[in-house]
């Protein structure tokens, strides 16, 4: 059996892989593709298409002229299938499963949970929003892809002991989604920029957080996508514009931006209880539920001697600091008595 | 129960820690990791004698553990915990959104 050091590094490289924003390798792509269909037990297809993000492949796919029936479960699907089920013969059950989790959980949470599921969102509420038969046609398309670069967050369990994956490991190397059909084969470039927080989440507050070089993108603050027109009027927000947005999502984006602290101390916040465990505010948001937040001093000092202060949103019926600072880890009040904090 | 910024180590009997536990696995500098933040790198990261960080392995998520020595949590922005022998649940902390829950990370 591999140790763990080197799952975990193999582990972090498809990460990596998934993360990358270095240009296309176009021909080490189309090079993958074939590859991949010739594992499958298929002719490569006579027609290889590129485009400049998963919207404009999307559009292109929906679009194409004769491509042939998807060849998607046998290129990836039964690719993928085999290889896990010779994977877990080897191992047996339960060190496949260590196998299985040392290997892709972080590659899997930080691309599909992180990247691709808001992604294609994205795309199915832009093409939601347009209608037509065109964009249910690009809807339909997005059921199709193949992952490329995100296939990292499931490439990363295997070596290359496992042949049938060699095509599909250098597409994800190589390139972004694509699409696989008898004729034609669609691929799109990797994004330029990624922008992520600490928990890997897709945040950035003065552009895109995702762009592709076609200059498709997404903008995005901790996770939550958000308009372009109110990603560019983060920077100038007021307390009497937030207050004034219908949009009880958006509202909540511009609070996070704006600063819960700025906003208690703008909006003329209540100090409702102190204890040891810290200080509960809460301010009334017309039209919305109130926005109660614990006030915590950090346990550790800075090094310039100093001590920092973090505000932390709980639900708005907590009614002292402890039950706030408690309910944060899941604990009730009483339950909530830490010995050392650091 | 020990707090170490947004981790919370909290004593359990032994008897309460779930069945099918395994090893964590551990990173790449094999070491055994609480919580990595994404963006910084750093990470709450468990030291000690006999030593082990457990989670089943259907939720890696939800992280344990069981010290027959001694144990010692580190993180690069916060003072170290000391851990006497004794089973522990490792809790991320987490912050309210309308709608939804979200975690935290420092």
């Amino acid at each position: 059996m591999i140790g763990d050091i080197e799952l975990a590094a193999r582990s972090d490289e498809w990460l990596e892989v998934g993360l990358c924003c270095k240009p296309t390798d176009r021909p080490g792509a189309e090079q993958g593709v074939r590859l991949a269909y010739q594992a499958a037990g298929l002719a490569p297809p006579q027609r290889v298409l590129w485009c400049g993000s998963p919207m404009a492949a999307a559009r292109a796919v929906a679009t194409l002229d004769n491509p042939g029936a998807s060849v998607r479960p046998q290129v990836r699907t039964r690719a993928w299938a085999t290889a896990r089920q010779a994977l877990m013969q080897e191992l047996g059950v339960t060190d496949f499963a260590r196998h299985w989790i040392a290997t892709t959980r972080r590659p899997w949470q930080q691309l599909v949970d992180q990247i691709v599921t808001p992604l294609r969102n994205r795309l199915n509420a832009h093409f939601a929003s347009e209608g037509g038969e065109l964009a249910q046609a690009c809807q339909q398309a997005l059921l199709d892809v193949i992952l490329g670069h995100h296939d990292a967050a499931w490439l990363a369990a295997f070596d290359d002991s496992q042949p049938g994956l060699a095509g599909l490991r250098h597409v994800a190397r190589s390139a972004g989604w694509w699409w696989a059909f008898e004729n034609v084969a669609v691929l799109t470039d990797r994004y330029v920029e990624v922008h992520r927080d600490n928990l890997g989440r897709l945040h950035r507050g003065d552009g895109p957080a995702l762009s592709y070089p076609d200059g498709y993108g997404i903008h995005s603050w901790r996770g939550m996508p958000i308009p372009a027109e109110v990603a560019a009027e983060l920077a100038t927000l007021t307390v009497q514009r937030i207050q004034a947005e219908d949009n009880a999502e958006l509202r909540r984006v511009m609070l996070e931006h704006f600063g819960f602290e700025r906003y208690l101390r703008e909006s003329g916040a209540t100090k409702q209880h102190a204890d040891d465990y810290g200080t509960l505010w809460r301010v009334d948001i017309p039209g919305d539920e109130p926005l109660v937040m614990v006030e915590v001093i950090n346990a550790t000092a800075e090094p310039d001697g100093t001590w920092r202060t973090y505000f932390l949103r709980v639900p708005p019926d907590t009614s002292t600091a402890r039950e706030g600072v408690a309910w944060t880890f899941g604990l009730s009040e009483q339950e909530y008595s830490p010995t050392q904090q650091t | 129960m020990y707090r170490q910024g947004d981790v919370l180590v909290m004593p359990i009997q032994r008897e309460d820690l779930p069945s099918g536990l395994v090893l964590a696995p551990r990173d790449r500098h094999n070491r055994m990791v609480l919580a990595l933040g994404e963006a910084t790198g750093h990470a709450h990261v468990v030291t000690g004698e006999r030593v082990a960080l457990l989670c089943r392995p259907d939720d890696p998520d939800r992280l344990f553990l069981l010290i027959e020595g001694y144990g010692r949590v580190g993180h690069e922005e916060h003072g170290p915990i000391a851990l006497a022998a004794g089973a522990y649940r490792v809790i991320r902390q987490r912050e309210y959104f309308p709608g939804a829950i979200r975690p935290v990370s420092d």
